[in-house]
């Protein structure tokens, strides 16, 4: 075995270290540790000449590991790693200390925090000695794309690979293509038809020779990982097909909310109490009327039903108050002469061209009035026959703190939306995280809306979070441009720290396989033994440090390198002298 | 007990003149703003909240339009242009009609034609009632050389005739006072008045009636408030002088210049010249707020209040130069301007804010301080 030869660098980070760590003393502390060759300081090891110095030294002094004490790893390990490889060194070759963050930053006893920064790059020291050299490898990607779910985010993601002459396998649970969106009347705020905007992407879908339509089917399992997954399809007559594909793409969306929960609005006892998506196909059908066949003379409209409460769901739906304020204006042109009565919670009409549908209502003749969910939802109630009106609205109204009743002949609850029954299934299946209130999750909320932590699994419409048609769409493109790209370029880097299997120790028990959170892991019948997918691993640890015989390995974070940092950190030759 | 919400409230409301005011959205700006409201007295918002959602009862017993004397500051900063001050003017007349027990106000604010109508017939009596009734024009002159304007018209028999119009009117105007006070004060269970108050309070609201000291608050309309003064003075002395004086006011000797009897004259013309063309030139300008939207109740009070001065400064003219066929016929125009005016503004339309809103100010106060006295009490019993 060659002579480890280590060089260190402590960063001033201009004062920002350099103002509570003695940067001298601590390269005056490791100096002498076994294996260091080089240690010096400098004001800014990450800028040019920074990094220069350790190339410099590598070549020179024929460095074979390297030490920084600077900032988070999270900020600069990868600068470093590249200054490695530029000097022929193999990148994992080096190790971070944190001494900013950790140290400068969170002490205000010059002594000590230069005491602690000398543990921190002791403890670094003694890691690197044990690092080894791991190359990165690429695989193959399979250019076909699984969308699941024919809604309009799912059919426009389909679209949109298929355009760029891709295959793409579009699997839809319900007879028909087209979603909720299809079953909406018009759409806010321009009062497009829901269906013209549908139909012609529908037939698109239908007709285009890259997609292939699997309907009604449901997918049960999905092997692989990206750039190779597998699943099996079992088809109406019997037969099973076989698809392979390299991406996925879910758009399983949503589902409505069902009012009758809330016992305060009657849903399910008035008859004249309807949904929303109830009023939409009303709408369709191109009459507004009570249960009896009536043209109803006053209609009441309920925002935030089972929105934005914390006994139902604490999220805005995103959509319900532009979808209200569209029926009211719909209600206007239908029935001129009706009483509007819009009861909301906060009027959240945002986005391109809502505010101006909310003015452009109000001056339509529409009663608005507030309640506050905190004190007591409306109650809505039957007269009973005993007046002209079928039903009462009873609430304290917020700007006016007065306690009012709305008469009312028909009653629109705007129903939140939820997350899909399935998404449970499907969550487990494509293997996606899901937040408290059962939508997906994605891998940033902020950096990352469109990715899962699932590499090539991605996440599109209202299965997300709720939104509406132009979101929906936006998001589908975005992942279609996602895959578009993985499958330009062919191939994928896959990570190097990963976990393996020494197969002589595995003693067989699964323990690793069941808690592995990527599902990276199978059992081997024939061998015994469980075996690692090195593209699906993240390089958690979990099934390391949960293997009982210490068969599993987890690269770079391997025992050894652990306790030789941990014993590095503890050394009592850690020291402060003062000058 | 919960409160109906009245639809059909807005679209009433909006017959009284104002546009449709949904462009509120409730932000508080107008009442910030105004120089008047006060920690009890919460107006514009409230007031337009309340017609907004067809409160009718919550808006019958609200006096808070009253209080307002129409600034403008709250329409000129309102972020939606919902026009506040335009809406408490429209609740004005909109109170005005709920206060009258006839439906006669209703009328003749809703209906510009059946205004006009009204008048018409009345101005057509007064001049038939002189065709019919009138005593000889004679064009012989007294003796300083003035017409004997007495004999064709004798002040006592117009002053018995105004005495009729005055107590007809009275009763309707107090009938609907006590309505306002019934709506205001008795209905709103909230509140309930300890009887001292009724003596203690009046004294801001009668030194308000004189003075319009509030209106002075509104510091944009200094001149504006002078206008409205110096017209209400004069219209008050007027009034006093045609019900108690006027055998001594309408007299056929022509007195110095500076004898009382041509000076409150004068005054008085004064008053309403300046008023009037004042309020006409800035309805024609449109250039302050108050200004901007005129009802026709706006320009028929304004050009027919001209008019009875313009006449009543003619009869003088004619008088005194000795024109007797002149001073005649301006007479009997006069009155045929005076008596649709009085009849038609006194009690059922505009001119009865004059006494509408001391009334608000003194049962406004009384609520304030009674609601001070139940906070007091309640405070006292937790500490």
């Amino acid at each position: 075995m060659e002579e480890i030869k280590i060089g260190v660098y402590v960063c001033w980070c201009g004062t920002n270290i350099a103002k509570m760590v003695d940067v001298d003393q601590v390269v005056d502390q490791i100096k002498f540790l076994p294996d260091v060759a080089v240690a010096r300081n400098y004001k800014y090891m990450c800028s040019d000449p920074g990094q220069d110095m350790i190339i410099r030294d590598i070549k020179q002094h024929h460095l074979n590991r390297v030490v920084v004490a600077a900032c988070s790893p999270r900020i600069h390990e990868l600068t470093f790693r590249k200054a490695l490889a530029k000097a022929g060194l193999n990148p994992m070759m080096f190790q971070m200390a944190n001494i900013r963050e950790q140290v400068a930053w969170v002490h205000t006893d010059r002594e000590k925090a230069t005491k602690k920064a000398v543990s921190l790059v002791h403890a670094a020291i003694n890691r690197v000695k044990w690092h080894e050299s791991l190359d990165k490898r690429t695989i193959e990607v399979n250019p076909a794309t699984l969308v699941i779910g024919g809604g309009v985010a799912g059919m426009s993601a389909a679209l949109e690979i298929a355009n760029a002459g891709k295959q793409v396998y579009l699997v839809e649970k319900s007879k028909k293509l087209g979603g909720y969106a299809a079953q909406l009347d018009l759409t806010f705020p321009h009062f497009y038809s829901a269906r013209q905007l549908i139909k012609p992407m529908i037939r698109h879908v239908e007709d285009h020779k890259n997609i292939r339509i699997f309907k009604p089917m449901q997918i049960n399992q999905i092997f692989g990982y990206m750039g190779n997954f597998q699943s099996t399809l079992q088809l109406a007559n019997g037969d099973e097909t076989k698809l392979k594909f390299g991406n996925i793409i879910v758009a399983t969306g949503l589902q409505p909310f069902d009012p009758s929960e809330i016992t305060s609005y009657n849903y399910g006892k008035l008859p004249d109490v309807v949904t929303s998506l109830e009023f939409e196909k009303m709408l369709a059908k191109g009459r507004i009327e009570t249960c009896e066949g009536k043209e109803p003379k006053n209609v009441a409209i309920i925002h935030c039903v089972g929105s934005r409460n914390a006994n139902y769901h604490e999220y805005c739906s995103r959509t319900c108050c532009m979808t209200a304020l569209k029926f009211a204006n719909q209600i206007r042109s239908a029935l001129p002469e009706s009483n509007i009565f819009d009861l909301y919670a906060d009027m959240r009409s945002f986005g391109k061209g809502c505010e101006e549908l909310y003015t452009q209502t109000s001056r339509k003749n529409v009663i608005f009035l507030r309640f506050d969910q905190q004190n007591g939802l409306p109650e809505i109630r039957s007269t009973n026959g005993e007046e002209a009106v079928s039903m009462l609205i009873e609430f304290t109204e917020q700007f006016s703190k007065e306690q009012v009743e709305v008469p009312a002949d028909l009653v629109i609850l705007m129903v939140a939306m939820e997350s899909h029954a399935d998404a449970k299934d499907i969550s487990h299946i494509a293997g996606i995280s899901m937040c408290g209130n059962s939508f997906f999750i994605e891998k940033h909320p902020k950096l990352d809306p469109v990715a899962t932590t699932s590499d090539g699994v991605f996440i599109v419409g209202t299965c997300q979070a709720p939104k509406d048609i132009p979101d929906s769409i936006s998001q589908a493109k975005a992942a279609a441009a996602r895959v578009l790209a993985t499958i330009h370029v062919g191939t994928i880097e896959v990570d190097v720290i990963t976990a393996t299997v020494n197969e002589d120790i595995c003693c067989g028990c699964q323990t690793c396989v069941s808690v592995c959170p990527y599902k990276a892991i199978s059992f081997n019948k024939e061998k015994g033994v469980s075996e690692v997918n090195e593209i699906l691993c993240k390089g958690c640890g979990t099934c390391g440090s949960t293997c009982p015989t210490g068969a599993i390995r987890s690269r770079h974070f391997t025992d050894q390198q652990i306790l030789s940092q941990i014993q590095g950190l503890l050394s009592p030759d850690n020291k402060f002298e003062k000058m | 007990m919960s409160q109906r919400i009245n639809p059909e409230l807005k679209k009433e409301l909006l017959k009284f003149g104002a546009k449709d005011w949904n462009d509120c959205y409730h932000c508080g700006n107008c009442t910030a703003t105004c120089q008047l409201t006060e920690r009890e007295i919460l107006f514009p918002r409230k007031a337009i909240r309340q017609a907004q959602m067809g409160l009718t009862e919550s808006l019958a017993s609200n006096a808070d339009p009253w209080l307002c004397y129409y600034c403008g500051d709250c329409s000129d900063t309102c972020p939606r242009d919902a026009n506040p001050g335009e809406i408490m003017m429209t609740l004005r007349r909109y109170l005005t009609s709920v206060y009258d027990w006839t439906g006669f106000s209703g009328m003749l604010y809703k209906s510009a034609k059946a205004h006009i109508v009204v008048m018409l017939v009345l101005f057509l009596s007064v001049v038939a009632a002189f065709l019919i009734f009138g005593g000889p024009m004679i064009t012989e002159l007294t003796s300083d050389g003035g017409v004997r304007l007495n004999t064709f018209a004798p002040a006592e028999i117009i002053a018995g005739i105004d005495h009729i119009v005055l107590l007809t009117l009275s009763f309707f105007l107090l009938t609907n006072m006590i309505n306002m006070y019934y709506k205001v004060v008795l209905k709103d269970k909230t509140v309930h008045i300890p009887w001292y108050l009724y003596f203690t309070e009046i004294g801001e609201a009668l030194l308000n009636f004189g003075t319009q000291l509030r209106f002075s608050k509104c510091n944009k309309s200094r001149m504006y408030w002078f206008g409205h003064w110096f017209l209400m003075i004069g219209y008050v002395t007027m009034f006093v002088l045609i019900i108690f004086f006027l055998s001594w006011f309408q007299t056929d000797n022509i007195n110095v210049w500076y004898h009382p009897q041509r000076l409150i004259g004068y005054i008085i013309t004064a008053g309403f010249l300046f008023g009037t063309i004042f309020f006409m030139i800035g309805r024609i300008r449109k250039k302050k707020q108050i200004f901007k939207h005129s009802h026709h109740s706006d320009w028929i009070f304004v050009v027919l209040l001209f008019l009875v001065a313009f006449s009543g400064i003619l009869i003088h003219i004619f008088r005194i130069n000795g024109l007797p066929f002149a001073t005649y016929y301006t007479y009997v125009a006069h009155l045929a301007f005076e008596i649709p005016m009085v009849v038609t503004f006194v009690a059922f339309s505009k001119w009865s804010h004059l006494a509408y809103r001391p009334l608000a100010i003194y049962f406004s106060n009384m609520k304030k301080k009674t609601r001070e006295l139940q906070l007091k009490s309640k405070l006292s019993v937790s500490y």
